[in-house]
């Protein structure tokens, strides 16, 4: 809780110190708030506290969610350092906004009850809004923002009519009361709670992005500021995930098997259509949000196998995957800066030539990202596809690693890109700070991925 | 009571009607801001003081308004009558009878709900809601204020020029 109000607190310090015209102080005081969080988050490890009539139950599992999720956003402040260095206006509201953001993340992973649930997702929604419409000038920016803006507040309805529904059956907003309401039905639920259950569903589902409730993010991917892309693709969906997975864990599950089987048709279609389109994506954030909707459907394998280790399989699967992706869109932004503003996939062209390391760096993210060994995102994988094994979903475990082949083909086609030769390359600038957050990200995808570890969550 | 229901309810129906029937886009608003009126009223009659305000406040003052305030902006205040093709008319037509068959049915199936728990004679009042909310409820009462500081701040930035 402690974690949360200073959290607050130093969001709105940041938001007064844009008064102050200096944009260099910005981002150190931010990271301070950042590590003090840390410092606090897991100062209450295993003290398993409620809050205020049970609203909020901070324990080991969102202690480590939240960790995660900072741990991130202190890269992406770090690569923003650079980043915002061009931008005259509103850099203090940009980093207030992402550290709003991580307040509803927070509330994403410790709520108890549908009500918090709501106000985390809004939370973390509302910023992001504002966010994705960051550069005023661009038209896609300005699509990505009212796109996102719309489509979100349809979701949001769905969820928050599906709260009503179950609320006017069971009279709780309470999680576990609502489970112990579901139970007594024997899997034979009333119309009424059957489609409230299916509406919060949908609306959480949408949060996530999985597939058929995807389409928003590729466009909203693409249009909107490079940084807040990757703040979207990492620490958006890590607490996305979280709070499903509480949602299952501490409410619904076990499932009616009619919603079980959607959940699972849903997680096929992900792996599916994510990497169709993903084959036939010309520009890069269009690519790499196919992806992150393919790598959704893995965390949905993860998470639909319930199993005492699905938290901490799910919690490596994000973190690697969040180390992985957050470099690559800064690699991409150079690449774009250098080739004035092109998105394709061609900007890639040369980059072995010129930066020889950056090549070989962008190899392990992508390796990571595609499961490859001897990179953490295969044991990642490995872990996932051993859990869901064991839990008896063979034919759909089979079904994603064959997906999972498939999408080597796609980042290869990438890193195919980055090894060839250039007619007239341009000149890459990088600053030093930045190539040092590279190395440090790839030696960390590389570490993780010697050794198993796994949190008591 | 059943006399104001049966006033309110017929208010309702001849607004909502008009909404739908009378050419001039500021009397369609208008007529749908006395709709809502109407529908205060009726939450009244169920003992729910504390939505009826709401309502009243947030729909009638701030939406109905700001949707007068976009049509006079445009200056959509003329009546715009459009020609649709026989098409269009003969499929909403279709789309309409199909819809109104479907409540219909649903109407055949409905049944009289019995109250679950017992009912308080506080409740909806603004009292009661206020105690809850400051007990109960005081974390997420509180936690909205970042969702409304992030929003005012997402105002200003779209709204303010760059200077």
């Amino acid at each position: 809780m402690s974690a949360l109000i200073l959290l607050t607190v130093f969001g709105i310090i940041v938001l007064y110190l844009g008064f102050a015209n200096n944009k260099t102080i910005l981002a150190p005081v931010a990271i301070t708030g950042l590590l003090i969080t840390i410092f606090l988050s897991i100062k209450d490890w295993n003290l398993g506290s409620k809050y205020f009539h049970d609203m909020m139950i901070i324990d080991n599992f969102s202690i480590a969610f939240n960790v995660s999720m900072v741990i991130i956003t202190i890269l992406i402040f770090l690569f923003g350092v650079n980043y915002y260095k061009r931008m005259e206006h509103y850099v203090a509201e940009q980093y207030a906004l992402m550290i709003f953001a991580l307040t509803g993340a927070f509330l994403m992973t410790s709520f108890s009850n549908l009500i918090m649930l709501f106000l985390g997702i809004e939370i973390l929604s509302i910023p992001l809004y504002i966010l994705a419409g960051g550069k005023k000038t661009s038209f896609r920016s300005n699509e990505a923002s009212f796109k996102y803006f719309l489509l979100g507040s349809f979701a949001t309805a769905f969820f928050l009519f599906g709260i009503a529904l179950v609320y006017g059956a069971s009279a709780t907003f309470y999680l576990p009361e609502i489970k112990t309401y579901i139970a007594q039905f024997n899997g034979q639920l009333p119309p009424m709670l059957m489609v409230g259950l299916l509406f919060i569903l949908i609306g959480v589902s949408f949060k996530v992005a999985v597939a058929p409730f995807h389409f928003w993010s590729p466009d909203v991917y693409e249009g909107s500021p490079t940084l807040v892309t990757a703040f979207m693709a990492t620490v958006v969906k890590t607490a996305g995930f979280a709070a499903f997975y509480r949602l299952l864990g501490m409410g619904l599950l076990p499932l009616p098997a009619p919603l079980e089987k959607t959940l699972w048709v849903m997680t096929m279609l992900s792996l599916l259509v994510g990497n169709l389109a993903a084959l036939r994506q010309t520009n890069f954030k269009r690519l790499l949000a196919y992806s992150a909707i393919v790598n959704t459907g893995f965390m949905m394998l993860a998470m639909l196998s319930q199993h005492d280790s699905s938290a901490s399989v799910l919690l490596y699967y994000t973190f690697v995957y969040s180390l992985a992706t957050v470099p690559l869109f800064i690699i991409f932004i150079y690449m774009k800066r250098a080739s004035s503003g092109l998105e394709e996939l061609t900007i890639f062209r040369g980059l072995y030539k010129q930066k020889p390391w950056m090549a070989v760096f962008m190899t392990i993210f992508l390796m990571s990202l595609a499961g490859l060994p001897p990179t953490a995102g295969f044991l990642a994988k490995y872990r996932v596809f051993v859990l869901s094994i064991s839990r008896g979903y063979l034919a759909i475990s089979i079904f994603a690693i064959v997906m999972a082949i498939i999408g080597v083909y796609y980042y290869f086609y990438v890193l195919r890109e980055a090894f060839s030769e250039s007619d007239n390359p341009n000149p890459i600038e990088i600053s030093r700070l930045n190539s040092a957050l590279i190395v440090v990200c790839g030696v960390a995808v590389l570490l993780l991925g010697l050794f198993v570890w796994s949190v008591p969550i | 009571m059943v006399f104001l229901f049966y006033m309110l309810s017929a208010i309702m129906i001849i607004c909502a009607l008009l909404v739908v029937f009378s050419k001039n886009p500021i009397n369609n608003v208008i007529y749908l801001i006395l709709c809502f009126l109407a529908m205060a009223g009726h939450y009244i009659l169920l003992n729910a003081q504390f939505l009826a305000v709401v309502h009243v406040i947030v729909y009638t003052g701030a939406i109905m308004v700001l949707f007068l305030f976009v049509i006079m902006l445009l200056n959509l205040n003329k009546a715009i009558i459009l020609r649709k093709s026989t098409v269009t008319r003969v499929s909403a037509v279709i789309t309409g009878g199909i819809f109104f068959l479907v409540l219909l049915a649903a109407t055949r199936q409905t049944f009289e709900i019995h109250a679950k728990y017992p009912f308080a004679s506080d409740f909806g009042l603004v009292s009661g809601i206020g105690k809850v909310l400051f007990n109960e409820f005081l974390l997420p009462f509180e936690m909205s204020s970042i969702l409304f500081i992030s929003a005012m701040v997402g105002a200003m930035m779209f709204g303010k020029k760059d200077v």
